[in-house]
């Protein structure tokens, strides 16, 4: 045990943040704390250190929309986005995935910056990210980058995040041409649940129901999220049904690799990575 | 002068709030867990963290040089017997010699803070032999297993009990149509909001006071007293408001260690507070079980003949794990005349987690078998799930599966059929015709019954007590714990019909073995009903006295001519009115107070001659029944399955609250589903995988589904106001009754739970369904 209790502060702005971050370097960032609290409790090098809470600042809880895009704060709790008409209306498949990370309370917490951060290959809010292709932006007390949700997260738990810089925005384009929006998770319940596999979909379906663009990614059945050109290509120009969705089947076999633990075996995993596609053509389509 | 609006009495069999509600759901309530006082210091243990294992030494003093750190203690420093056990006592307080399971306490620290407790313990080193771990029951049972207490002449069977009627199993040779099947049972953990909590003090006057988070604060006593060795009279056990039992407290947590502790330190309280992470590694678990189950019928559906065998893995101590086993054995035919039967069931010592009490008390396990092959032998016969067990449950007057005489009042066969009728089951086609797309629906039943009890030997005895006090109320004297199921509300319910009162003129006086008389424990369904008899006695003691003594007073004659209403007696030919307060002044304090006894009904009857299986509870006479049905709908692409609605119809008796008899259904529901779907307690190498919420899955109130309770009041005379125990059956049946809807909605029956979706994808594979 460390002999010292862990200092936290809360600043309200980004130029407090970098001064205080200044002067201690070594304090960890957070926002909601759902993951973090949980993980210091269990020990580890996390449980004494000193904390940043990020979610005063106002730059970080900030939705507006730039031209085509959309621009999300990254302290924005789950349930302030879950509530608001920009995110409803333009990314349905964000909402769905909102509505079965955690809990109410969880939700009120959590922050969309963290889920990102925290890199969970089971992370809720990641497979609609990744068929949105969102944009991340990365702050540092002298600049701005910018990079692709899936250069970001490079493995369980592991992301791009360099020292000196943190998460402030997420952009995403507003996607009008899909009518297809589709997150389903598996998980061991219906609340509080961490995702045993999970797929986001959004496509563009014709009138006679052929897939003209469809994107996909899967949650828990890989290191990081899985997105594949080769399924989503071979599955543009298909009809919508469960058949063209068989047909992917060995394209999902070899883009997936589950693992086994307590939650559930590989082998489950992989069947549910193909079985999740027979939901589409069940799926409402928005003409 | 205005006369003020009459009060309305309490009546039993209507609903009332539960008197704890509101200071529960604002946080006023004082759990044991939330004591803290200035000088107060801290206990905690030093855990084995092996399953097995020859102790050679445990190394101390780097933990006593912690700042802080007022006493290390290990088994030498116990001068009782350290043991602990309700039958058998074979649990130490603290382990000498040997490490039976990775959770044995080893030894005890007593601190000034939670700190340096914690690092105290951490420096705590056990030099140990390891032994070969008994992992599973089959391990425990194999010719040259070690044994776990080398001084049990029973070796690793702690307790076989084996029963047959008529012809056994050769009657078999006599059915049309046979069954069998091996299913395996999970462990499971109680998951009660507050974990093992307790206080403790060593009072100026030598007197032990421990205020624990119990069932069983009068068999604490004893049982601390004889462990850490003190007269049982200088123990004082008090039992507050219970955060959740649900039978994980039915025996000594933390009571005996903090004995020790505060023993250190005269004077001062000492508390101990186990974490999620200990409760899960040290409190005790539903047994795991294995269950054999051949059943055979007439072909006119008629049950001819039954075996059934049944290992109870109970850990390493027999905590209670003897008396569940037994109740499994008895209840192994469920509530069924079945007129040739053998049944058997064992108690198996292992180095898993310790097996202890759990609602339903080894019920739950025998159902899940017996359940389903009823289910699967309909099945073979093209008898409908319904009509084939209208066709066998028991009757008033009937023999039961073990062949006793079933004598107190029997309602299964009502409840079934009220469920025949209920639309849930009438319409079922209608319903399972609507699925929708890439899900099979199904529609499941399954029948109980449930001892209340103790059996026909250790005495089910409550000893209850009210006083008026000089203000002119009552104070009700509750011997029995109230774990939250509101049974201390349900005793001023009934303290008040006979008195006439309403609520705002009695108090309870919580458990308290000082101030409370002795009466049990929480458990066995037996809470309300014995103690509750003993308190209409008293309280009708108590009113006789109030009103030949306001006879008295009026110079009155006749007794009879006197009533009590709210507050007051009153003379109901002349409607003069005196209040109670005015009574209360001229008796003296002797008279005040009004005790009385009620002991449980036992059977006469002796399906076995075998004394210790007469200990251990055989036979019951007086249970609870229900009939329950689960509508379910299956995900063929994920195997998921999620239960749409749920109805059960219970025999409990006549109902004294109904408000909270509902509760008790949806809690024992809500907590059956959990056993049967979620709740997969994983133990590798003895050891807990799932030790902590984040991986140990119990319901959230998305996954319970909104449920029908109906009760089929026949009166059972030996009860309180005709009532019966309602606090475990409802536990016992939502296991087969899922498993039997998803037999019905997509042909596959499996063999080990929890239903898991990963399980049930496996078996829909398998059956060549559609699984694509």
């Amino acid at each position: 045990m460390s002999g010292r209790e862990a200092r936290v502060w809360l600043p309200g702005s980004l130029d407090e943040l970098w001064k205080i971050w200044s002067d201690a370097p070594d304090a960890v960032l957070y926002a909601g704390g759902t993951d973090l609290m949980v993980r210091r409790r269990k020990g580890g090098p996390l449980a004494g250190s000193d904390l940043i809470c990020l979610e005063r600042v106002a730059d970080f809880r900030e939705i507006r929309e730039e031209g085509e895009e959309i621009l999300i704060g990254a302290g924005c709790t789950i349930a302030s986005l879950m509530d608001h008409p920009l995110v409803r209306q333009n990314f349905p498949v964000l909402t769905q995935a909102f509505k079965v990370l955690g809990s109410p309370p969880i939700r009120n917490m959590a922050s969309i910056g963290g889920n990102i951060c925290t890199a969970s290959p089971a992370g809720d809010t990641l497979p609609p990210l990744y068929v949105m292709d969102a944009l991340l932006e990365l702050r540092r007390e002298n600049g701005l980058r910018r990079i692709p949700i899936r250069e970001f997260i490079t493995g369980p738990g592991k992301t791009d995040l360099g020292p000196g810089e943190v998460l402030s925005g997420i952009r995403i384009p507003r996607l009008p041409r899909y009518n297809l929006h589709h997150y389903e998770k598996v998980g061991q319940r219906n609340a509080l649940s961490i995702s045993i596999a999970g797929l986001a979909a959004i496509a563009r379906i014709s009138a006679e129901r052929t897939i003209e663009d469809i994107r996909l990614a899967w949650g828990s059945v890989g290191p990081t999220v899985v997105r594949s050109r080769n399924i989503e290509k071979a599955l543009t120009g298909k009809p919508l049904s469960s058949e063209s969705m068989e047909a992917a089947f060995p394209l999902v076999d070899r883009a997936v690799s589950p693992i086994d633990d307590l939650r559930a075996n590989a082998r489950y995993r992989r069947i549910l990575a193909r079985n999740l596609l027979l939901r589409l053509p069940f799926r409402g389509v928005h003409p | 002068m205005k006369r003020k609006t009459e009060r309305q009495p309490c009546e039993a069999g209507r609903s009332m709030p539960r008197l704890d509600a509101y200071a529960k759901v604002t946080g006023k309530t004082r759990y044991a867990s939330d004591f803290y006082a200035g000088d107060m210091v801290w206990a905690g243990v030093k855990r084995g963290g092996v399953p097995h294992a020859t102790i050679l030494s445990v190394e101390t003093e780097e933990a006593r040089a912690v700042e802080g750190v007022i006493a290390v203690l290990t088994a030498e420093d116990v001068t009782g017997t350290n043991r602990q056990g309700v039958v058998r006592k074979d649990q130490p307080v603290l382990a000498d010699h040997r490490i039976r399971h990775r959770g044995d306490p080893v030894a005890l620290v007593v601190a000034e803070s939670r700190r340096a407790l914690r690092e105290a313990v951490d420096l705590i080193r056990i030099q140990v032999e390891p032994l070969r771990a008994v992992l599973d029951t089959d391990a425990a049972l194999r010719d040259g297993a070690i044994s776990i207490h080398e001084d049990h002449p029973g070796g690793n069977v702690l307790l076989e009990g084996t029963l047959e009627t008529g012809e056994g199993e050769d009657a078999f040779a006599q059915c049309d149509a046979v069954v069998e099947a091996e299913f395996q049972v999970p462990m499971q953990e109680h998951a009660y909001l507050e974990t093992e909590a307790g206080w403790s003090v060593l009072e100026g006057d030598g007197v032990l006071k421990i205020e624990a988070s119990t069932q069983t604060p009068f068999r604490d006593r004893s049982e601390v007293a004889e462990a850490i060795g003190l007269p049982v009279d200088r123990v004082r056990v008090i039992a507050p408001y219970c955060g959740g039992a649900f039978g994980g407290k039915d025996g000594v947590t933390i009571q005996s260690l903090l004995g020790l502790a505060a023993m250190r330190v005269p004077g001062r309280p000492v508390k101990m507070w186990l974490d999620r992470e200990e409760s899960f590694l040290a409190g005790v678990k539903r047994h795991p079980a294995r269950l054999r189950f051949r059943l055979g019928a007439k072909a006119d559906g008629t049950l001819h003949a039954l075996s059934a065998d049944l290992d109870y893995d109970t850990g390493p101590y027999d905590h209670l794990g003897g008396v569940v086993t037994a109740l499994g054995l008895e209840h192994a035919g469920g509530p069924y005349r079945i007129p040739n039967t053998r049944v058997r069931a064992r108690s198996v010592y292992t180095n898993n987690p310790v097996g202890g009490a759990f609602r339903g008390f080894g019920v739950p396990q025998a159902a899940a078998g017996m359940e389903q092959v009823i289910d699967m032998l309909a099945s073979k016969l093209g008898l409908s799930p319904v009509t084939m067990r209208l066709k066998n449950v028991v009757r008033r007057g009937d023999r039961n599966a073990i062949g006793v005489a079933v004598l107190s009042s029997t309602g299964i066969h009502e409840c079934l059929e009220v469920l025949e009728g209920h639309p849930l089951w009438r319409d079922r086609r209608a319903w399972k015709d609507r699925c929708p797309p890439a899900r099979k629906r199904g529609v499941g039943v399954a029948c109980v019954m449930q001892a209340v009890g103790y059996g026909p030997k250790v005495p089910d005895v409550a000893n209850a007590k009210i006083e008026l006090t000089p203000e002119g109320a009552f104070r009700v004297y509750c011997g029995v714990v109230d774990m939250g199921q509101g049974n201390i509300t349900t005793y001023l319910q009934i303290a008040g019909h006979v008195l006439s009162q309403d609520l705002t003129a009695m108090e309870p006086v919580l458990p308290d073995t000082d101030q409370t008389l002795p009466s049990g424990s929480a458990s066995a369904s037996r809470t309300t009903f014995t103690f509750g008899k003993a308190l209409i006695r008293a309280s009708k003691l108590l009113k006789r006295r109030i009103l030949e003594r306001a006879t008295d007073l009026l110079m009155e004659e006749d007794p009879r001519n006197l009533d009590l209403v709210p507050g007051e007696v009153i003379h109901l030919t002349s409607g003069k009115r005196i209040p109670l307060s005015q009574i209360a002044l001229i008796l003296n304090r002797e008279e005040r107070f009004a005790v009385a006894r009620y002991r449980a009904p036992v059977s006469r009857e002796r399906p076995t001659d075998r004394e210790d299986l007469r200990l251990h509870g055989i036979p019951h006479t007086v249970f609870s029944f229900g009939a329950h049905l689960a509508a379910v709908e299956v995900d063929e692409l994920t195997g998921r399955i999620a239960v749409k609605k749920y109805l059960v119809i219970s025999d409990c008796g006549r109902l004294i609250n109904p408000r909270l008899f509902e509760q008790q259904v949806h809690g024992g529901v809500a907590q059956g589903l959990g056993y049967g779907l979620l709740e997969d307690m994983i133990v590798r190498d003895g050891k807990i995988m799932t030790g902590d919420f984040s991986t140990y899955i119990i319901p959230t109130a998305l996954d319970v589904p909104n449920m029908v309770s109906l009760a089929v009041q026949m009166e059972e005379k030996s009860g309180p106001f005709g009532l019966k125990g309602a606090g475990e059956v409802a536990v016992d049946a939502p296991l087969p009754a899922v498993a039997n809807a998803v037999a019905d909605a997509c042909g596959v029956r499996i063999t080990r739970f929890p239903m898991t979706p990963e399980r049930i994808m496996e078996q829909l594979e398998r059956s060549g369904e559609p699984a694509p």
